[in-house]
């Protein structure tokens, strides 16, 4: 990471969220669809007093929120601004060239995303509280907002089990997720590079700089846009929010665990139990509680909970305390050499949270997962790129002999890759896996903008 | 399976241009190999030139056609930081009939998407290996 004291942007124009992981217990995300400009101006004018900016608070607000739009949103301000916006923004998730990444097939077929609703996604607004009275008060005065303005509520999930259908933080899970791990551990770093390169030669900044991540600065490889025109003002300071809802299959992944467990103990003795945490860590390259296995190959340890300073190829090159396609491996394989070489890694900031209690075996009936929320400069260059990297391992020579398996935990299945999982093992023939099933549905995928602060007063009428 | 690219630009009629096209032609597989091989994901590229056949002698567009491995727009930074290659298109664009100017890299992935003829899943193709497979000379059954 490179490091320079002042940053050129300021970070009162940037929405909170992007630069800042809130610690906030409660939080709500609404999908909404606009009916009319005037209807929607009035909604954001109405929600800019609880817009959480990035600069720093004396206080913690007990209530805030963030706001982003799809295309389909801007363009209801902005309608001049087609063909201006990056491709895979303009197209949204599902069309064909996003799907050559994220394969989004069967169960996760786009045409049911969002619960089988034909509504389009303009508009998500990200709503935070500190108890869950000020979250509920909070969602109750956008949920007005909207009523009085034609702004219509989408529920993505299923009413069901007495759930709402909205996506609701599940908060009592803190730091971790469904399937038991720990979460949010490794982010960039967003400092601002030492070196702003000049645009002609932008291959200087590190991934996790801030520059990949706000649209308008000069020097990242990944090329946040658009830079210039009208449109490039209204995203300057703005930045993309891959917001991707995904079910997670808790019975699937139990029964993996114990359906493999025999064939682990053959191979490294001890329980079943035992077993099945190992195997567990194995998926994602760190243990539930968040030690890293490259740090800590044997067993959890809290020490190293929550490191991040550790490498790949130097530290765990032949993969014999994480496998190639663990998880954490896939999603950011460090100093692995890339193809086309020198090419960088992509970073996502994730600012995810899980939805849905967890099960209490035998029954793990009901709806459950993740609000994915990943924010990058470019949809295509760093979100779409991990993803096709994460259904299939085609990005790096160490991986596989066939550039074909997949992210142990997430991919689809039915994806062109290889379902099959080898564990290296330090004596003896590796563990393989030759099937792995499919852990993960996609319930929904929107491409929002998270403009500035600027922008967001813009089109809420007050500039003018 | 691979997908197809087959960028379709209509030309400026000038000599000038009409010039620069047939160079571009001429040089186009000695000058790009270099920057294609290290790319790694293009099968086959082609640099077409389409004749206008109301002007005999003149060239009514310029016609690339490709072939590659996975999705286009992850992969259009690579084209874009590469020097040889983003001359190739700005090259292109300077043609172009219709008046474009790319001034960023988001005018650069529009002017790709937007004079690309092809859709996803338009291409026969004989084998289901990818560039990286081939030339690792991988063996068993994809
Ligand atoms: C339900 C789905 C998912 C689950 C259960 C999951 C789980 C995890 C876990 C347990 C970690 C390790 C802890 C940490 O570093 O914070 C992790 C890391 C990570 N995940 Fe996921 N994840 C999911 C979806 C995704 C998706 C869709 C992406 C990318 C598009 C992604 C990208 C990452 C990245 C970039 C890291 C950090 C790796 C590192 O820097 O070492 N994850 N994930």
């Amino acid at each position: 990471m490179t490091n320079s004291p002042t940053p050129p942007y300021e970070p009162r124009n940037v929405q909170g969220m992007i630069l800042r992981g809130y610690t906030h217990r409660y939080s709500c995300h609404m999908l909404f669809t606009f009916a009319d400009r005037k209807g929607a101006t009035d909604f954001i004018r109405a929600l800019l007093p609880y817009v959480q900016s990035a600069e720093a608070w004396s206080n913690k607000p007990e209530r805030m929120l963030n706001i982003g739009l799809t295309f389909d949103g801007v363009l209801t301000f902005e309608p001049g601004f087609k063909s201006q916006f990056p491709t895979e923004f303009e197209a949204g998730p599902w069309s064909a060239d996003s799907q050559q990444s994220l394969h989004d097939t069967g169960p996760s077929d786009p045409k049911v995303w969002w619960n089988a609703t034909k509504q389009a996604v303009h508009c998500i607004v990200h709503v935070y509280g500190l108890t869950a009275e000020a979250l509920g008060s909070l969602v109750t005065t956008v949920s007005q907002a909207a009523g009085t303005n034609r702004v219509s509520e989408i529920l993505p999930l299923k009413p069901e089990r007495g759930q709402s259908g909205r996506l609701e933080e599940y908060a009592p899970l803190e730091n971790y997720i469904h399937f038991g791990y720990k979460d949010g551990i490794d982010n960039p770093g967003l400092a601002w590079p030492a070196d702003p390169a000049v645009p002609t030669n932008p291959v200087k900044s590190d991934p996790g700089d801030a520059n990949n991540f706000l649209v308008g600065y000069p020097g990242s490889t990944f090329q946040p846009g658009p830079e210039t025109g009208r449109a490039g003002r209204f995203a300057k300071d703005g930045c993309y929010n891959a917001f991707r809802v995904l079910y997670q299959d808790v019975r699937a992944f139990d029964q993996f665990l114990a359906d493999t467990a025999p064939m682990v103990v053959a191979a490294i003795g001890g329980s079943e139990d035992h077993a099945r945490e190992w195997l567990a860590a194995k998926l994602v390259g760190r243990w539930r509680n968040g030690s890293p296995l490259v740090l800590s190959p044997d067993a959890p340890d809290q020490a190293t909970s929550d490191k991040t300073d550790f490498l790949y190829k130097r530290d765990d090159g032949n993969a014999l305390r994480c496998p190639f396609s663990a998880h954490s491996r896939v999603s950011n394989p460090r100093d692995e050499t890339m193809l086309p070489t020198g090419t960088p890694v992509p970073r996502l900031i994730r600012r995810g949270v899980p939805y849905g209690a967890p099960p209490v075996p035998p029954d793990y009936d009901g709806e459950r997962g993740l609000i994915g929320i990943f924010l990058c400069g470019a949809l295509a260059a760093q979100f779409e790129k991990l993803y096709s990297w994460i259904n299939v391992n085609d990005f790096s020579n160490a991986y596989s002999p066939g550039f074909n398996t997949q992210d142990a935990l997430l991919a689809n299945r039915g994806a062109a890759g290889d379902r099959s999982f080898t564990i290296a093992m330090p004596i003896g023939n590796p563990i393989r896996i030759l099937s792995l099933p499919q852990f993960i549905v996609t319930r929904g995928t929107a491409y929002c903008l998270l403009p500035s602060m600027e922008t967001l007063r813009g089109i809420a009428g007050l500039l003018e | 399976m691979a997908n197809p690219l087959t960028l379709y630009i209509p030309i400026k009629q000038d000599q000038t241009t009409q010039d620069a096209a047939q160079a571009a032609r001429k040089h186009f597989v000695s000058t790009y190999t270099p920057a294609l091989d290290h790319f790694g994901k293009v099968h086959y590229a082609r640099f077409v030139l389409i004749p206008n056949h109301a002007v005999p002698g003149k060239i009514l567009a310029i016609c690339v056609m490709t072939s590659f491995d996975g999705p286009t727009n992850p992969y259009l930074t690579d084209f874009w930081n590469d020097p040889a290659l983003r001359e190739v298109f700005a090259g292109l664009a300077k043609m172009a009939l219709a008046d474009t100017s790319i001034t960023d890299y988001t005018g650069f992935e529009n002017f790709i998407n937007e004079n690309n003829l092809s859709e996803i899943g338009e291409l026969y193709q004989a084998y289901k290996y990818t560039v990286v497979q081939i030339k690792a000379d991988v063996k068993y059954p994809a």
